[in-house]
């Protein structure tokens, strides 16, 4: 895993939970725009897991591989079926849903971090 | 006022008089929540059996069944809007409430009572205490989505002005 992806992703992850908070302050669901930025996380979490493979590859494994890669299956997943839940209603609660994935999905690349360096 | 007819053709944007989808409206996001700790869990517990199951047999089996509970639990709040799956929630919600206070009792107690920390240890301190707050939500949720004809009253909607009458 390289650092500045890490920091790209968490500051995407929480521009993207602003950006839902703030429509749930405004008591508007979720748009096709807001799926997009998620779409945006979605590929550099999907470059971090490639990355993540080729240092594995090439002999800097993370400190507990199967703990790592469980983390990674799941931070993959959780966006796209989010996005799909919340997209499903047209009620504020559909930009509350995305809130939770985005900070969810930046907890998960942080814990993915500490088990990569294992700390 | 009595404008049950008058709101009768209203009404038709609302919600039916039986009970109300789980997994709509605020319900929405209980079940992200939900999936998200089913997720945490199901992880937790795979990795766990898979890794070091016979370290503490106990602990990681009540993990394991920690784990199915939070699936369930998704599952039927997300399909809630059928009898079947809304007692099926009940279910997993009052067992996963009735988990998380003994599990989390008993670790309290004695902290190395199960051998290593589970899910619901010290009521889920480590993911934040959601396990403990979590299912209590879910049960108010259950109660208040209920229909009329599970408990006798229609069930609370704040902004449905109409006045029923249950007869």
């Amino acid at each position: 895993m390289l650092l500045p992806l890490l920091i790209l992703l968490v500051a995407l992850c929480v521009a993207l939970g602003g950006w839902a908070a703030w429509f749930v302050v405004k008591d508007r669901a979720v748009i096709l725009n807001q799926l997009w930025g998620g779409a945006i996380v979605e590929g550099v979490l999907i470059a971090q897991a490639i990355t993540a493979a080729i240092r594995s590859a090439t002999g800097a494994p993370p400190s507990d591989p199967l703990l790592f890669w469980g983390y990674m299956a799941t931070a993959l997943v959780i966006l796209p079926i989010a996005a799909a839940w919340a997209f499903a209603e047209r009620t504020k609660w559909s930009s509350v849903v995305l809130l939770v994935a985005a900070l969810t999905v930046a907890f998960l690349d942080y814990r993915l971090w500490q088990i990569w360096t294992g700390a | 006022m009595s404008g049950a007819v008058g709101d009768a053709g209203r009404g038709a944007t609302r919600p039916p008089a039986a009970a109300r989808s789980t997994g709509a409206g605020f319900g929405r996001v209980l079940v992200t929540v939900y999936g998200v700790l089913a997720f945490a869990a199901l992880g937790r517990s795979s990795y766990e059996l898979v890794t070091k199951f016979a370290e503490a047999p106990v602990a990681y089996s009540l993990s394991a069944l920690a784990a199915v509970v939070y699936v369930v639990a998704t599952v039927a709040l997300a399909l809630g809007a059928s009898p079947r799956w809304r007692k099926t929630a009940w279910g997993a919600v009052g067992v996963e409430a009735a988990g998380v206070l003994a599990v989390g009792s008993a670790s309290l107690a004695n902290r190395d009572v199960f051998g290593e920390s589970t899910v619901w240890s010290l009521y889920g301190q480590g993911y934040g205490y959601v396990p403990l707050v979590l299912p209590f939500v879910g049960l108010w949720w259950l109660w208040h989505t209920r229909g009329p004809a599970a408990h006798g009253a229609r069930g609370p909607h704040p902004s449905d002005g109409s006045e029923e009458t249950t007869a």
